[in-house]
């Protein structure tokens, strides 16, 4: 246990005392928060120019208000259309398609609409970009209300009337939790997504961290000088612990200073004539298991990466095999959408099940919507089995690994380490 | 009691035996040169004795004890792949290898610090392992295998890439732990090194033990059928019959006797000849002669 103890220290203290920590402690956090703000922003500012757009009306019945109704519409304070032109009851539509269809290929124009001579037809939006949804949604909530009023004024309604029967619902959205009830206005998601970057960044960072140690010391030949004094498996557990101290500390520093922000914007805040930040609401215990499943995610993925360190015996090589460990962090990237837009579907309890996404993907879950008990239980025993099962095998590995130089093994010829004795 | 003692050890990896059943025994007190070509299979022997890797067959004793993490304890061990963390700095690389041997680390550095006055590192010890040269980095990795005052050690190629001052300093150490009672096990190439500071040797090839014993009574059992003559004028009396090979040098030759060539006919040939004698002399082979003999005949 002795030496155990001085191989932590060793790997605790070299690596506190890096420039590369105080970098990651600040950076991280701050890389994590600027991609979360910038999700946001680009969210909310996709449509900040407006869609210059013709409409074609080959009714030439509802032209007019159809311009004036979409050159009416805003999105924070900016018109989301600009009519550059209308063109009524076109002597030869195939023509002015034509002409329209060049002009939005040559960019002078984004997107030209079509409304049908008869109303109970289609209407036709024509663009070179199709994917953008809010846009879409926008217009067809307009024309739908346009059409409306059209009909309503046939039927003799007065102008008046028709503005009041078409005023639209609101939805206010509010989440509710076992601590009482918030307004939701995209903490959940803001809050999400922050999690998920930030426990994907620091998995990848520490998994690497532990790797290029182990590899540092087969590369410069320490390695033998160790195992000469200690068994590799006390070599791998004080290596992991090491770094698990340096993880420890890290987010101690993050937890305390995200507390004093919070105080602190608090403060100020009452000061100021109480203003309040929209504040996310982190409880205790999300906090918690969040914590369990980082620590777990990382005794997982570190021991992963200890196994492909040992193996390898240059940082080329293992530039080459550290995929074996990124894959499943980098899966869980592309899938976490899933989680997000529903926590409680069947596809996000099964991939938060799975050990090697619970760490990322559970907490996702638990900040969005608390699962039941049994799930997080499970998904935390699930977790600690395969721990168990990869630090078995990542020490075999590593035993064998550490004193192999030269060619790169192959991942069946690890495969077979795990048989020696 | 002996301080190490193989019995028909073996190590076999995916396609080569390493080493095939070797016995060897190693006197508590005494020098061992371990030799051999490269690849013969010492860095795994070395590496069995110090329990890193576990024999197929055969059994390691180190003093009396099976092997185990106790007994590699008791063994200072300067490895041929040499390596120390470069961006720690000297003294703490000693106290932290030190202390994974099992010394309190006040002890460990008040060592060490005795150690670098003594190899003349003392301005060096809170210096970063890089910054240091190749020969003061071995220097270091010596002080880190003896710190903890073994009473075996195992030192394989101690002195590449030190310069000649360097390389006298660390053998005067070595004699000086021995006269302490330390047993050395020595591997390296340089049989100059080995005849000097050895008592016994071991030669390994291809897997096996070829030859070991005693220095002295092995060259003896060659007896003296080497000549070496200093001479100048005509060489043709180097053809003579007698001779099995021979090696010319610019001041003269070495040759070696047939299995009951006279030396005599040696010398009347040369007189006749016509060259002039400056040095006749009967010796015995050189370690370098007897182990070129025995690993190209295998």
């Amino acid at each position: 246990m002795h030496k155990i103890w001085l191989i932590i220290k060793r790997e605790y203290l070299t690596a506190v005392k890096n420039k590369g920590f105080v970098i990651g402690t600040v950076m991280v956090p701050l890389i994590g928060i600027i991609i979360t703000l910038m999700i946001g922003f680009f969210a909310r500012h996709q449509s900040d120019k407006a869609l210059r757009i013709a409409i074609v009306d080959n009714a030439g019945e509802i032209g007019e208000t159809t311009a004036r109704g979409l050159g009416a519409l805003d999105s924070n304070g900016k018109p989301m259309f600009a009519i550059e032109q209308l063109i009524e009851k076109p002597a030869s539509p195939d023509d002015v398609q034509r002409t329209l269809r060049a002009k939005v290929n040559s960019g002078a124009l984004d997107a030209y609409l079509v409304i049908p001579s008869d109303l109970d037809q289609s209407f036709e939006l024509h663009s070179r970009n199709t994917g953008n949804f809010a846009i879409q949604a926008t217009l067809g909530t307009a024309l739908n209300q346009l059409l409306m009023a059209t009909r309503l004024r046939a039927l003799g309604v007065k102008a008046d009337d028709i503005a009041q029967i078409s005023r639209v619902a609101r939805l206010q959205v509010i989440k509710v939790s076992e601590s009482g009830e918030s307004v939701e206005r995209g903490q959940t998601i803001g809050v999400g997504i922050g999690l998920v970057i930030l426990l994907y960044m620091s998995l990848l960072m520490y998994g690497v961290l532990t790797m290029r140690s182990v590899l540092e010391e087969k590369t410069t030949r320490t390695m033998e000088v160790l195992v000469s004094s200690v068994r590799p498996f006390e070599l791998l557990a004080g290596k992991i612990l090491g770094v698990a101290g340096v993880a420890f500390t890290q987010f101690f520093i993050w937890i305390a200073s995200l507390g004093l922000l919070l105080t602190y914007g608090a403060v100020m805040g009452a000061a100021m004539g109480g203003l309040s930040l929209p504040s996310a609401h982190i409880p205790l215990s999300m906090v918690i298991w969040t914590a369990f499943f980082f620590f777990g995610g990382y005794f997982l993925y570190s021991s992963v990466f200890a196994a492909i360190g040992s193996a390898c015996s240059s940082e080329q090589d293992a530039a080459q095999l550290q995929w074996l460990g990124m894959g499943p962090l980098i899966f869980t990237m592309c899938v976490y959408w899933v989680v997000l837009t529903n926590a409680s579907s069947t596809s996000s309890i099964v991939l938060s099940e799975i050990p090697f996404f619970a760490p990322v993907l559970m907490p996702l879950r638990i900040s969005i919507q608390t699962p039941p008990v049994w799930q997080m239980v499970l998904s935390v025993a699930l977790l600690f089995g395969t721990i168990l099962g990869a630090i078995w095998a990542s020490g075999k590995v590593y035993r064998v690994g550490v004193l192999m130089y030269g060619k790169r093994p192959t991942v069946p010829e690890m495969v077979r380490w795990l048989r020696y004795s | 009691m002996d301080a190490i003692s193989l019995e028909n050890v073996t190590k076999a990896y995916e396609e080569v035996t390493a080493v095939d059943h070797v016995s060897l025994q190693v006197r508590e007190g005494a020098v061992l040169g371990l030799l051999g070509p490269n690849g013969a299979g010492k860095t795994s022997t070395i590496r069995m004795i110090m329990n890193i890797l576990v024999p197929d067959e055969g059994s390691i004793r180190v003093f009396g004890q099976p092997v185990s993490d106790a007994t590699r304890e008791a063994i200072g061990y300067l490895p041929e792949e040499r390596g120390l963390y470069p961006r720690m700095k000297v003294l703490n690389v000693i106290v932290f290898l030190g202390a994974l041997r099992g010394l309190p680390e006040d002890e460990a550095e008040k060592r060490a610090r005795e150690w670098l006055d003594r190899l003349e590192l003392h301005d060096w010890a809170d210096k970063k392992v890089q910054e240091l040269s190749k020969g003061m980095q071995q220097k270091v990795q010596f002080i880190c295998a003896v710190l903890h005052k073994p009473k075996l050690m195992i030192l394989d190629e101690p002195f590449s890439g030190l310069d000649p001052v360097n390389a006298a300093t660390l053998e005067s150490t070595m004699l000086e732990l021995r006269s302490q009672g330390s047993t050395i096990v020595l591997s390296t190439h340089r049989m100059d090194q080995v005849e000097k500071m050895c008592d016994s040797i071991c030669l390994i090839n291809k897997g096996h033990n070829v030859l070991d014993g005693d220095l002295r009574s092995i060259k003896q059992s060659y007896g003296k059928n080497t000549v070496r003559i200093e001479f100048d004028g005509p060489d043709t009396f180097l053809t003579h019959a007698a001779l099995e090979s021979v090696k010319r040098f610019a001041s003269g030759a070495e040759a070696k006797l047939k299995a009951g060539g006279d030396p005599q006919e040696i010398l009347k040939g040369a007189l006749a000849a016509g060259a002039r004698i400056y040095r006749f002399e009967l010796l015995e082979p050189s370690l370098n002669e007897i182990f070129i003999e025995k690993t190209a005949h295998a």
